[in-house]
């Protein structure tokens, strides 16, 4: 199972994989809207050993997290939005949801400067409040009154990105680290190997201000010096 | 809109007017309109005022009127830009849109500087890939407003696609000097999306050494780190530069472990080649170090075993097979199916799951700890299940798939172990096993069962809709059109106007149409499988539409790489399966009203042939209540939507006029309606033999032989022995022979030189003889044979003797229930009698007596 980004050739298969999971459903053109104004926030799963039927045979979806910028952020705070995610039901337990969520969110922060990722889910969807709650890290926020369009309400989640920050610190640290994996997610990659501008850092460590924790993170701005120290105070 | 001219209306008037176009552009039609009829009492010829009113008639949905009226405005003012613009945008609206563009094109000869007749001239350009015309209409604009950096944008795109890379990179590069006095922040995601585009058109020129050194100065501030990640490592990579697209690529492993794309990547990388036996072992350690990172990467364990052989493979796949076991994965089987078009592999599978059935989880030594129920998806875990039990389950599920899988199919055994499976699943809720047992049924044909089993799957969690949708589809095979509609109701929107399947409908839900259309056609019901197809075929057009809006949104955005991508994909469309399996349904249908018109009216709501008169009176008064219900539904709507929201509210969606297909049904022309599903099929995904075979089928009975011929020659360059490569070849040559006028000389020669020089001497029906004798014990051969023979001469002896051989067939020992189901049709096609039928239908029952398809229709 392969996890990369949604082209506009998968949309096709992407409705498809909604309207057979989920019971809210989109139009093409709803999907395209996502593809192509955030281009980089929404990733699928692609069953990648299925025999080809055809050399016209489109990819198979078998997951996908559709995902967005909320546009006007009524708090003012830039933060990305779980348009709809869904994992086939063939193919569970292969942490296939938690793979598609980390790859948007990621691209959350560091193409948009995300600081938080927020989603609505339906009160009466035990199963998706789990997926989100217990494996995903996301809490409950509160509940939206009659937020679906059968009257139905939402619980509004959300989940902190600060973890992203501080995977990216860590990776400016091991500079010349070539490779890290590691379990749990295991983003920590060396995202801006060999020279992250020293402008680039200033900025990250400022914008960590606003949500990260305060102590330490109030020194990481103070002390805008060398990585080493950047490591010894941001790295968790 | 532009109003330039108002040719002289008095300052009231001409005061009403601008607020005419602002109704116009802030959609309150009805001030508008009352607007325009204040200025049309004064001056009742004024063309661009009835212009105006025809573009509000129009968004209202009242196109006929609107063109009607429009056309009065042109009459009065041949000379007005402004009528030719909206004559341009009522052509526009009903998507003809080379009218359309002729004009606009009109419209700005009138008016040569108006930015938004250029723009929606460029919008037409760009949706009808007439680049040329683009990138014209894209230089005026740049050059009449050069300030704006969507313009620059825009005509980088337009030269892009039109092909001219360095001019676009050019483009892209002025105007990043105009910034260098004031360089835009960092953060400014248009700008930097810009600069990648610049960087993908350079690599495109094949400048990879530019390319190169062009990302490499964005590595730093760029936003999209994925993409700049991977664009340098891919240059690195074709530059041969190794050992920096070694660290590339492990770079951008350390953020994915899913993506093949970057292991492969990185075996070129590392210099190590799948098909050398030296190299498996380095790659299977490059694998493991991966695979060693986290117990949670699944394509580092699993990529190994497509390229390890014998003991290797043997050993690998035993360490895969018991973690996903110990595990518990659903998807095991689908995940390692692929390796069975290797034979040796295949067998290997099933021993080592055969061996591991017996053996319990505390053997199983390397795998990690059982997690007996370490759901990481969370939703839908199982109740709690002890390893032992975890295991058990796993391993008879995987050889249940096994022995349901085609290519090792012995459906009695999957039986077993799926019935096994079932009696250790511990939970209530998780169906999997139920619904592998229904697809089980499915393969031997027990439809009937197969649905009822389905309906058991989702009867244990009736909140989960992928089950829901699952027991839809096989109701659908089994002909259940009614009960599948409620099914999907259960989950689609109650509001939806037309219930469940209008909803379905309006959702694009494809699949959904394609099975309904099928099942309607497996029932001869041809109207409403026509409807369904055509209904796929209109969610096509939608899909193009959609488009439209993009052309400008995306430069407003800015996100001209994916709008790019998009473009390209729009192009090729239609080879989407989705498309190909409708169109090749609604190919059948129509030449089988071109072949037996009378269908046409036999097949509302009927069979086509020998529904008792019990079924007949039943289905009349189906489909009068189906009527009745339409209309009261007509009537609950008029009086529910008194008026559309305020005085605004675009377009009124349009009723259905033909919601049982019937005036579809009943076209005079079927060949030509087949033509629009066979063209795009030709044209983007030729290499595909159904497409051909479709194809020639049409070109045949529209004695369009040269078509066909090139049907016939793409089919055989294809797979050049199958069987209907023969029957074609021989159904056109005969055509040939019979054809009363000759062909056009270098049509003739043409023929001769691809096609007549290359058969053998003897007459057709010879061949055809010993083309059946050679390939009796082939149920396919016979059909195309007995289809041949008919073709040829269709006459009782042809029947007769089809009748004989299509009994034969059954008996062959490769047959499978399915190509007998197919031999069904064929006594159909050469007009067997039903005493015919009924004797293969008793034979192929005794055979196959699970198979329930076997019916004398």
């Amino acid at each position: 199972m392969d996890i990369r980004l949604l082209h506009p050739s998968d949309i096709p298969h992407v409705q498809q994989t909604n309207i057979t999971n989920l019971p809210e459903n989109y139009f093409c053109k709803y999907y395209m809207y996502h593809a192509l104004s955030w281009p980089q926030l929404s990733y699928v799963a692609v069953d990648v050993s299925r025999p080809k039927k055809s050399p016209y045979d489109a990819p198979k979806i078998v997951g996908y997290v559709l995902a967005k910028m909320e546009e006007d952020p009524i708090d003012g705070v830039q933060h990305g939005h779980i348009t709809s995610l869904s994992v086939m039901r063939t193919h569970r337990r292969l942490g296939l949801a938690e793979k598609l969520m980390r790859q948007s969110q990621r691209a959350m922060f560091e193409t948009y400067k995300a600081v938080y990722v927020s989603l609505h889910v339906r009160v009466s969807n035990i199963a998706a409040l789990a997926l989100y709650r217990d494996t995903l890290g996301f809490t409950v926020g509160g509940t939206e009154a009659k937020y679906y369009a059968d009257g139905e309400d939402a619980y509004s989640m959300r989940m902190d990105l600060d973890y992203l920050r501080e995977e990216a610190l860590d990776a400016e640290d091991s500079d010349q680290e070539d490779t890290v994996g590691q379990d749990e997610g295991g983003e920590v990659g060396s995202a801006g190997k060999a020279g992250e501008g020293a402008d680039a850092k200033q900025k990250e460590r400022k914008r960590k201000v606003k949500v990260g924790r305060q102590l330490g993170v109030q020194e990481l701005v103070e002390n805008n010096a060398s990585s080493q120290q950047a490591k010894a105070n941001g790295a968790s | 809109m532009a109003a330039k001219q108002q040719s002289q209306l008095p300052s009231k008037e001409a005061s009403l007017f601008r607020h005419l176009v602002q109704n116009y552009e802030s959609k309150q039609y009805k001030k508008g309109l009352k607007n325009a009829e204040q200025i049309l009492k004064k001056h009742p010829k004024h063309g661009d005022t009835q212009a105006m009113k025809a573009l509000i008639l129009s968004n209202q949905g009242k196109n006929d009127e609107a063109f009607a009226l429009c056309k009065v405005a042109l009459a009065n003012s041949m000379k007005s830009n402004v009528c030719w613009h909206v004559y341009g945008l009522l052509w526009r609206q009903i998507k003809n849109y080379q009218e359309a563009m002729k004009a606009y094109k009109m419209a700005l000869n009138l008016d040569p500087d108006s930015t938004q007749i250029q723009r929606d001239l460029a919008h037409l350009q760009v949706q009808m890939r007439d680049y040329n015309g683009f990138v014209q209409t894209r230089r005026k604009m740049l050059q009449a407003k050069p300030q704006f950096r969507q313009n620059w944008t825009a005509l980088a795109v337009a030269l892009h696609l039109s092909g001219d890379l360095a001019g676009a990179e050019d483009v892209l590069q002025k105007f990043e000097q105009t910034l260098e006095k004031n360089p835009p922040p960092k953060s400014d995601i248009e700008h930097a999306e810009a600069v990648l585009y610049k960087n993908t058109i350079i690599a495109e020129e094949g400048e990879l050494e530019r390319a190169l050194e062009h990302v490499e100065g964005l590595y730093k501030s760029a936003l999209d780190k994925t993409s700049v990640m991977e664009y340098k490592a891919d240059y690195l990579l074709r530059l041969d530069r190794k050992a920096d697209a070694e660290a590339a690529y492990r770079l951008l492993l350390a953020r994915n472990q899913e993506k093949r794309e970057y292991y492969e990547a990185l075996e070129k990388a590392l210099g190590l080649d799948r098909s050398k036996s030296e190299d498996q072992e380095k790659l299977l350690q490059m694998y493991q170090s991966f695979a060693d990172q986290s117990e949670r990467i699944d394509a580092a364990r699993r990529i190994p075993l497509d390229f390890l052989e014998g003991d290797a493979f043997r050993k690998h796949a035993e360490q895969y097979l018991r973690r996903m076991f110990s595990k518990g994965i659903p998807s095991t089987f689908a995940n390692v199916k692929q390796l069975y078009s290797d034979p040796a592999k295949k067998q290997t599978l099933r021993e080592l799951a055969e061996k591991l059935l017996s053996e319990q989880p505390s053997a199983n030594g390397d795998a990690a700890p059982a997690q007996a129920n370490g759901s990481i998806d969370g939703a839908s875990k199982p109740q709690k299940s002890d390893p032992t039990t975890t295991w058990q389950l796993s391993v008879n599920y995987f050889l249940a798939q096994h022995y349901d899988y085609h290519l090792s199919r012995d459906l009695a055994k999957a039986q077993q172990y799926i019935d096994k499976a079932i009696s250790l699943n511990p939970s209530e809720t998780d169906y999997t096993y139920q619904m592998t047992r229904a697809r089980i049924l499915k393969h031997q044909g027990s439809v009937s069962k197969a649905s009822k089993t389905m309906n058991d799957a989702r009867e244990m969690d009736l909140k989960d809709r992928y089950i829901n949708t699952k027991c839809a589809k096989y109701q659908l095979r089994n002909n259940e059109h009614d009960t599948a509609v409620s099914t999907m109701g259960l989950f689609t929107r109650k509001e939806a106007v037309g219930g469940p399947l209008g909803d379905l409908t309006d959702m694009q839900c494809v699949w959904f149409l394609t099975e309904d259309g099928e099942s309607y056609l497996r029932q001869g019901r041809l109207s409403l499988a026509l409807k369904r197809f055509k209904t796929v075929y209109d969610v096509f057009e939608t899909w193009t539409d959609d488009q439209f809006d993009f052309h400008s949104f995306s430069l407003r955005k800015g996100m001209v790489r994916a709008y790019v991508d998009m473009i390209r994909w729009e192009d090729g469309l239609r080879e989407h399966p989705f498309f190909s399996r409708a169109a090749l349904s609604a190919i059948r249908v129509y030449c089988m009203l071109f072949d037996k018109p009378e269908l046409a009216s036999q097949s509302h709501l009927n069979g086509v042939a020998g529904e008792s008169n019990a079924e007949k009176k039943k289905a009349a008064k189906k489909a009068r209540k189906e009527a009745e219900r339409v209309e009261a539904e007509k009537k609950a709507k008029a009086a529910k939507a008194p008026q559309p929201k305020a005085d605004d509210e675009g377009s009124v969606k349009k009723e259905d006029t033909d919601p049982n297909g019937l005036e579809l049904v009943k076209t005079d022309k079927p060949l030509e309606e087949a033509m629009k599903y066979v063209a795009p099929l030709l044209e983007l995904s030729p290499k595909t033999l159904e497409h051909q075979i479709a194809g020639f089928g049409v070109f045949i009975r529209r004695k369009k032989y040269l078509p066909a011929l090139k049907c016939l020659l793409a089919a055989r360059a294809l797979d050049p022995s199958h069987p209907r490569c023969h029957e074609l070849s021989g159904r056109l040559q005969f055509a040939l022979q019979n054809f009363s006028e000759p062909l056009p000389e270098k049509a003739q020669s043409v023929v001769d030189a691809t096609f007549l020089s290359t058969l053998p001497s003897q007459p057709i029906a010879d061949v055809n003889e010993a083309f059946l004798q050679a390939n009796k014990d082939s149920a396919p051969h016979v059909h195309s044979a007995v289809r041949l023979r008919y073709a040829l001469k269709a006459d009782e002896e042809a029947r007769k003797r089809g009748v004989q051989d299509l009994l034969a067939s059954l008996g062959a020992e490769g047959t499978s229930w399915e190509e007998a189901l197919e031999g069904l049709r064929v006594l159909g096609e050469i007009e067997a009698d039903a005493e015919a039928r009924g004797e293969y239908v008793k034979a192929a029952r005794e055979r196959w007596g699970q198979a329930e398809v076997f019916v004398v229709s």
